[in-house]
């Protein structure tokens, strides 16, 4: 929204200096994204948050500013209707519902001329970036802009059979804006359709083929309440936006119709000429009178953790215009403007208070009450993630961040059938569209990117995967997944055992490793580790008598495992302590035993006696020798 | 044999003081102490004396044996400080040193360390939830209904509904951890005080500053009596910690249909020092020219979100924020484009 201060200034003293003024309207919520010189002016760039329809007009942002400097607003002149008795007037025959379109205030104009707008008001429009079309076009958009309130001008005479009727499409009805653009409707969207076709997408566009041009001599005027949700349904249904529908969504100004009419009256009779034809129309069902809300001022203090003063609250409230009265010892009731939506509940009003106090003016505290005990619902250890990917880091592995999304050909190199992977259905692009199943694909993505500038590569990932062939099956895995073209698949195996050894997993760590053509890689469920890990640690004493250890070389078949032979040794006596495998050549294989007996000294005839025993059910069993 | 055993001393020792290496020494040790040595072979002799001579003989074998050994280890000590004086002098310790093959933790994992450790300290634990979420959770809940203009701040990805049993619409891509809050409330009674670090996705056009995919660590506090001075006071600390005690913060209004009153934060940037251009004239493009950049956006917890959650708006309050994690990063680092973080490039991984 733009703002120039040259405009602002008719309806409120401006005292700050534009950068102070700018500083402090971000402070209270109207985000000051901009401030440009423009010749003898300024023009303000404003972010309008979704809450406040209000500031989407030149009086809300004035209304602001006179909230922040402690000035009254001036509302601006609009037509004095009392003073004028109708002399003719032309029929209209409006229906509508209350349902669909909450107020339908309007009036006909007769004998007006449209050409060029005035130079003020086409400099006005420009300056905001809005492109002057003619007269009528240009008094119904400065209003809105002006006062908040869209306003539309149908040229009377096209609307045939002089009958509005507003009624919900049932979709697939064409309709061609103003601007020459033809739309197929949704359904429920809410148009007006006189005798013949549809003249009106309320609070989005008007039709062209009741527009206002160069001959048109009598114009309607329509200045609506409409529906938010209706409104925004049809715009998003269309990708059609206007400045009337984000107004509209938001919820516009029920109370202000006649005022926008009267002051689009006035500049439609000083610029275009004509006379009132009709009386105002204005159908609705409610009154849209302001509503009331109460502050309790204990409440105030217990929110914000600082006590205002009463009289501090109240000129706060005023100078809000949301018209205080104090109603009991600590209690302050308030009007709310009907431009207000937003204002619904007590903290809103304290919100109100709070922001043009100063959000910089408060002290600041450190939550005081009990320090929770327990792990919150859906806890996660990030001390262990920390100590698991410290494990990586020492092995030599960089830990690397990618996206979760990934493409169709992403899952086919991988072999991964996509009809049966998570999909998105409005992807930003084909080359993130799925879910990806696994981390694997984007690291070895990653293991090519570096290729050109490193030799040796290791990365990692703990990321999430997003499982399940459709919706009904979606389950979400932590996933820990490393690629290397530099480590062999012992030394890959070996920081697994690590990890497990670290996490207290008994558990071989083989099946998660592949080896392929760039390397070796390996992925596992990191949230079943985390399920898989057992309690702490208990230390066990030192052995108080000494060991027997000994290097034992067996000749055996290259195609025996050699977890089978150490766990055939050490099935043999309780007093083998340890058993590991030392190293391999050709056909002998060289294992390191550990005899150990807790109670006593071992002699070497028990520890002879077991080696026999070893060595008779390796032969038995693997037909091995000693070597 | 006093006579032999003093000879073979006094032979042993003059001839272990002239030794010239280690390998000479460890010769000298086989040839006296070893089990064919002259001392061993010697000691052997004395059962055979007559009992008498046994005891005094004895003796000197053992002084004999003690006065070699001494003589050995005090030769040790001098060939191995020689040694190290030769290392010392030899070593040019200007050559770069030997690393060993170590990693590097992303930088969005050091930070979310820090974070996590900071909160910790105010005794805020971490969760973590589900990124596939329900439109339920993460707007429905959190006092954003379907038709809500709010929405169109979080452009949001739907899932493909095909083949399940799920309305179109219902399933999406979380586009804000806040989805978390209620999930946490339903499950638990206050006080409350958590934190949820997290992915977030958003249908947005990838740029310097914008992604689709991006980390927020999104936290929450609830308890009897919390007050907008705590939310205040949480976030300074919090900023200070994570950024430098110097950093300068401010607040402003905003709105959040989940929390009133509504904050956002803002920290001076990091990059330009709040003068929104660097001191090579051009503009600071970090804070877009501002000087400050916003980083947390924050409120007190709306009562439609309480009793949403079951709580009691009236017996309890609560804050809430999130930390725009990846802005974070970005700013602590001085790295101008959001896209670094996702970037596997090495040379941009290992200079962290």
């Amino acid at each position: 929204m733009l703002a120039p201060l040259s405009w602002l200034k008719e309806y409120v003293d401006i005292t700050l200096p534009e950068k102070e003024l700018g500083d402090r309207l971000t402070e209270v919520g109207l985000g000051t994204e901009k401030i440009t010189k423009d010749n003898d002016d300024v023009i303000f760039k404003f972010e309008i948050t979704p809450n406040r329809p209000d500031l989407l007009s030149i009086i809300g942002i004035a209304r602001e500013i006179a909230a922040i400097e402690g000035k009254k607003i001036k509302f601006p002149e609009v037509y004095d209707i009392e003073k004028y008795i109708v002399k003719k007037t032309l029929p209209l025959k409006i229906t509508t519902d209350s349902k669909i379109n909450p107020r339908f205030t309007g009036i006909i104009i007769d004998g007006i001329t449209v050409r060029e707008s005035p130079k003020w008001l086409k400099e006005r429009l420009i300056k905001i970036g809005q492109r002057p079309i003619n007269n009528i076009v240009d008094i119904t958009n400065y209003v809105m802009l002006e006062l908040g309130n869209p306003i539309h001008a149908f040229d009377y005479d096209k609307i045939k059979g002089a009958v509005m009727k507003v009624h919900q499409t049932k979709g697939g009805e064409k309709f061609t804006s103003v601007d020459g653009i033809s739309y197929r409707l949704p359904k429920n969207a809410v148009v007006i359709s006189d005798n013949e076709e549809i003249i009106d997408l309320c609070g989005i566009k008007g039709g062209e083929n009741t527009g206002t041009y160069e001959k048109t001599k009598t114009i309607f005027i329509r200045v609506p309440v409409e529906v938010p949700s209706l409104i925004r349904r049809a715009s998003l249904s269309l990708g059609l936006r206007s400045e009337a529908s984000s107004i509209f969504e938001r919820g516009v100004n029920a109370g202000g119709t006649v005022d926008a009419l009267l002051r689009c009256i006035k500049f439609i009779l000083e610029i275009a000429g004509g006379e009132i034809v009709s009386d105002i129309y204005d159908i609705k069902k409610e009154e849209f009178n302001p509503w009331k809300l109460d502050l309790n001022l204990e409440r105030l203090k217990n929110i914000l953790g600082i006590s205002i003063v009463e009289n501090k609250v109240l000129k706060i409230l005023e100078d809000l215009s949301l018209p205080p009265k104090k109603i009991l010892k600590d209690t302050i009731r308030t009007e709310i403007p009907t431009y207000r939506n937003d204002l619904k509940i007590e903290e809103d009003i304290i919100e109100e208070v709070a922001r043009v106090y100063g959000y910089n003016n408060f002290p600041k505290t450190i939550p005081s009450g009990q320090i929770p005990l327990k792990p919150p619902p859906y806890f996660k250890d990030y001390r262990l993630e920390e100590k698991v990917k410290n494990i990586f880091k020492s092995a030599g592995f960089s830990e690397i961040y990618t996206y979760s999304l990934v493409s169709e050909k992403d899952l086919t190199d991988n072999e991964i059938n996509p009809d049966k992977t998570l999909r998105v259905d409005n992807p930003i692009s084909r080359e993130f569209e799925y879910l990806r199943p696994t981390l694997k694909i984007n690291l070895l993505k990653a293991l090519f990117q570096n290729k050109p500038n490193f030799e040796k590569i290791n990365l990692f990932e703990l990321g999430k995967v997003y499982l399940g062939r459709t919706l009904d099956e979606v389950k979400e895995e932590y996933r820990l997944c490393a690629v290397s073209n530099l480590k062999n698949f012992y030394e890959m195996k070996g920081i697994l055992e690590n990890l497990f050894g670290e996490l207290n997993i008994d558990e071989d760590p083989s099946r998660y490793i592949e080896i392929i053509n760039e390397g070796i890689v390996f992925e596992l469920s990191y949230s079943d580790l985390l399920s898989k890990i057992k309690s702490d640690k208990i230390y066990k004493p030192i052995p108080k008598y000494p060991p027997i250890i000994e290097d034992l070389t067996i000749s055996v078949s290259e195609k025996i495992p050699t977890k089978e032979i150490i766990d055939a040794i050490t099935r043999q006596s309780p007093l083998i302590e340890n058993v590991s495998f030392k190293n391999m050549y050709k056909d002998n294989r060289t294992f390191h035993l550990v005899y150990q007996n807790k109670e006593g000294n071992l002699t070497t005839k028990e520890v002879a006696k077991i080696r026999e025993k070893i060595i008779e059910a390796l032969k038995q069993k693997f037909k091995a020798a000693i070597a | 044999m006093e006579e032999e055993l003093i000879q073979i001393k006094n032979s042993a020792v003059s001839l272990i003081l002239e030794i010239k290496d280690q390998k000479e020494l460890e010769e000298l040790k086989i040839r006296f102490l070893g089990r064919g040595g002259r001392l061993t072979l010697a000691i052997k002799e004395i059962p055979k004396l007559p009992l008498e001579k046994r005891p005094n003989i004895g003796r000197l074998a053992n002084e004999v044996k003690k006065s070699i050994e001494d003589t050995i280890s005090s030769q040790e000590y001098t060939l191995s400080e020689t040694k190290t004086k030769k290392i010392r002098e030899e070593i040019d310790r200007t050559e770069p040193g030997i690393k060993p093959n170590v990693g590097h933790l992303h930088p969005l994992s050091q930070v979310l360390y820090d974070v996590v450790d900071v909160f910790k300290s105010l005794g805020f634990q971490a969760a973590d939830g589900p990124q596939v979420e329900t439109d339920y959770y993460n707007f429905e809940a959190l006092n954003i209904p379907k038709d809500h203009p709010a929405r169109d701040t979080q452009q949001t990805f739907y899932l493909d509904t095909r083949n399940s049993k799920v309305e179109p619409g219902e399933i999406i891509l979380r586009t804000q951890t806040s989805a978390m809050q209620v999930r946490i409330m339903e499950k638990t009674k206050p006080p409350v005080r958590v934190i949820i670090p997290g992915k977030n996705f958003r249908y947005e056009q990838v740029d310097a500053s914008h992604g689709f995919e991006f980390w927020h660590c999104e936290g929450f506090l609830v308890d009897t009596n919390v007050k907008l001075t705590d939310l205040f006071g949480t976030l300074d600390y919090v900023l200070r910690k994570l950024m430098g005690e110097n950093t300068k913060l401010k607040f402003a209004t905003t709105n959040f249909p989940f929390v009133e009153p509504g904050v956002d934060t803002y920290i001076q940037c990091t990059v330009c020092k709040g003068k929104a251009r660097l001191p090579n004239g051009q503009g600071c493009s970090f804070c877009q020219m501002s000087g400050w950049s916003e980083i947390m956006p924050a409120g007190m917890i709306h009562p439609n979100v309480l009793k949403t959650a079951g709580y009691d708006p009236k017996k309890v309050s609560g804050f809430a924020f999130a930390i725009g994690l990846s802005r974070l990063v970005t700013l602590r680092y001085q790295m101008d484009d959001l896209r670094l973080l996702t970037n596997p490039d090495l040379r941009i991984l290992e200079q962290f």
